[in-house]
C-alpha cells in the first residue's frame, strides 16, 4: 500500500517505521528536518519536508496516489484540517487523524471521519486497571481474564 | 443599534481581529471577540471599550458555547493560523448552525480548500495584496481586478497602454468574451457612458465585467 503520514513525532515516526517494515511504500511529512532522526537508518520511506495543511506538499509527498493517510502531529486542528484535504480533495480511500480534545473527535467522527482519540484511550485504560485491576494496555488473552491470580 | 445587523463572532484578535471589531463597533454592530491570550485581551478591552472580549480557544466546543454563538449571523475566523481559522468555522456552521462563516486564509492556496470544506467566505489578504502590488508592479499599462463579492464576477481595469491596438476602434467592435462586457470608460479621471459607436482614446481606461474565470481572456483581448 502507499501511506502518507503526516506528523513524525513519537506516534508517527513509530508508525512510519512499522508500516515500512511491513512492505508498504511510506512517505512522511514533518515541518522539521530534524524530525526525521527519530526513524533511524532503517527507514526505506520518503521524507518530505513541509506542513501538512499545503496542497503542494501533499503533492509532493504523493497523496494524489495514496491508498491511505494519517495525521498525527500533536495538533488537533492541523490534523482535523490535513485529514479534510486528503479525504476531501485528495479523496484519499482510507483516512485516519489522531485527536487529543475528545468533543471535537466527537463532532468530527459525526461529520464522517475517521478518528482516534489518545485522550479518551488511555482515560479508559487507566480506568481500567484502577477499577478491575486489568491493565489492558499489556494484558495479554491469558493475562487479562484472572486478574486477581496475580 | 441597528435591529437588523447581526451579532459578529470574531475568533482571533491579532491585528486584523482587533481593527475589524473597532470598525463593526462603529458601524454599531454587536461584537464579541474571543482571544486567547489574556495579556491581549485585556489590552483589546482597555483600547475598545465597549467590545467584549473573551478569554478562550476559538476551537473548544465548550468555550464557544458561553459566547452566545448560537445566535450569532456571522462568525470570522480571524487568527493567523488556517487550521484554527477552518476548524472555528466549521464549528460553528456545523454545530452551532451559524449561517455565515468567513475565515482570514493566510495561505493562498488554502482559499480553494477552505471552499470546498464548507467556509462560505474565505478571504486571503495575501492574495488582495499581491494583486495590488501586481498592479503597481505593471504599471498603468495593465490590470487590477476586483471580486464582486462571492459572485464568480470581476471587474477588471485596464488602462490602454498609448500603442494599443485598440485606439479609435468603437465600444461595439470590440470582441471580448461572452458574458464579458465594458461598463465605463474612464476618460481623463472622468467616468464616460459606454456607448456602443463611442471611439477609444489613447489613454482611456477600461472598466469590464467579467466572470472570474474569464478574466484572463479579457487581458488578452484588450492587449
Amino acid at each position: 500500500m502507499k501511506i502518507s503520514i503526516v506528523g513524525c513525532g513519537r506516534v508517527g515516526s513509530r508508525l512510519a517505521l512499522a508500516l515500512d517494515q511491513a512492505g508498504n511504500e511510506v512517505t512522511i511529512i514533518d515541518e522539521r528536518v530534524a524530525a526525521f532522526d527519530r526513524l533511524g537508518n532503517d527507514f526505506h520511506g520518503n521524507m518530505v519536508v513541509g506542513t501538512g495543511i499545503d496542497l503542494g506538499v501533499l503533492r509532493r509527498a504523493g497523496i494524489e496516489h495514496a491508498d491511505a493517510f494519517a495525521s498525527v502531529t500533536n495538533g488537533d486542528n492541523r490534523n482535523l484540517m490535513a485529514a479534510q484535504i486528503a479525504q476531501v480533495v485528495f479523496r484519499v480511500p482510507r483516512v485516519i487523524t489522531r485527536i487529543y480534545d475528545p468533543i471535537r473527535e466527537e463532532v468530527y467522527r459525526e461529520l464522517g471521519l475517521e478518528t482516534v482519540c489518545s485522550t479518551t484511550l488511555i482515560a479508559d485504560l487507566i480506568q481500567g486497571y484502577v477499577v478491575d485491576g486489568v491493565n489492558r494496555a499489556h494484558a495479554t488473552p491469558a493475562a487479562a481474564e484472572p486478574a486477581a491470580s496475580r | 443599534m441597528t435591529e437588523e445587523r447581526p451579532y459578529v463572532l470574531i475568533i482571533g484578535g491579532g491585528k486584523v481581529g482587533y481593527y475589524l471589531a473597532k470598525h463593526l463597533i462603529e458601524r454599531d454592530y454587536e461584537v464579541t471577540l474571543v482571544e486567547k491570550d489574556r495579556e491581549r485581551a485585556e489590552w483589546i478591552e482597555h483600547q475598545l471599550g465597549s467590545v467584549i472580549v473573551m478569554v478562550g480557544d476559538g476551537d473548544e466546543m465548550s468555550f464557544l458555547a458561553t459566547t452566545g454563538i448560537e445566535r450569532a449571523g456571522v462568525v470570522i475566523g480571524c487568527t493567523g493560523d488556517d487550521e484554527d481559522n477552518l476548524i472555528a468555522c466549521q464549528l460553528a456552521k456545523r454545530k452551532f448552525k451559524v449561517p455565515r462563516t468567513i475565515a482570514r486564509v493566510n495561505n493562498p492556496v488554502n482559499v480553494e480548500v477552505f471552499t470546498s470544506l464548507g467556509i462560505d467566505a474565505p478571504i486571503s489578504a495575501t492574495e488582495l495584496l499581491m494583486g495590488l502590488i501586481e498592479s503597481e508592479l505593471v504599471g498603468s499599462e495593465m490590470v487590477r481586478g476586483v471580486a464582486v463579492k462571492s459572485s464568480g464576477a470581476s471587474l477588471v481595469d485596464v488602462a490602454l497602454p498609448n500603442l494599443s491596438v485598440l485606439a479609435g476602434r468603437r465600444l461595439k467592435d470590440v470582441a471580448l468574451p461572452d458574458g464579458a462586457a465594458i461598463v465605463c470608460i474612464v476618460r481623463r479621471g472622468q467616468p464616460v457612458v459606454p456607448r456602443p459607436e463611442e471611439a477609444i482614446l489613447p489613454d482611456d481606461e477600461l472598466i469590464v465585467y467579467s466572470r472570474q474565470m474569464d478574466v484572463e481572456e479579457v487581458r488578452r483581448s484588450l492587449s
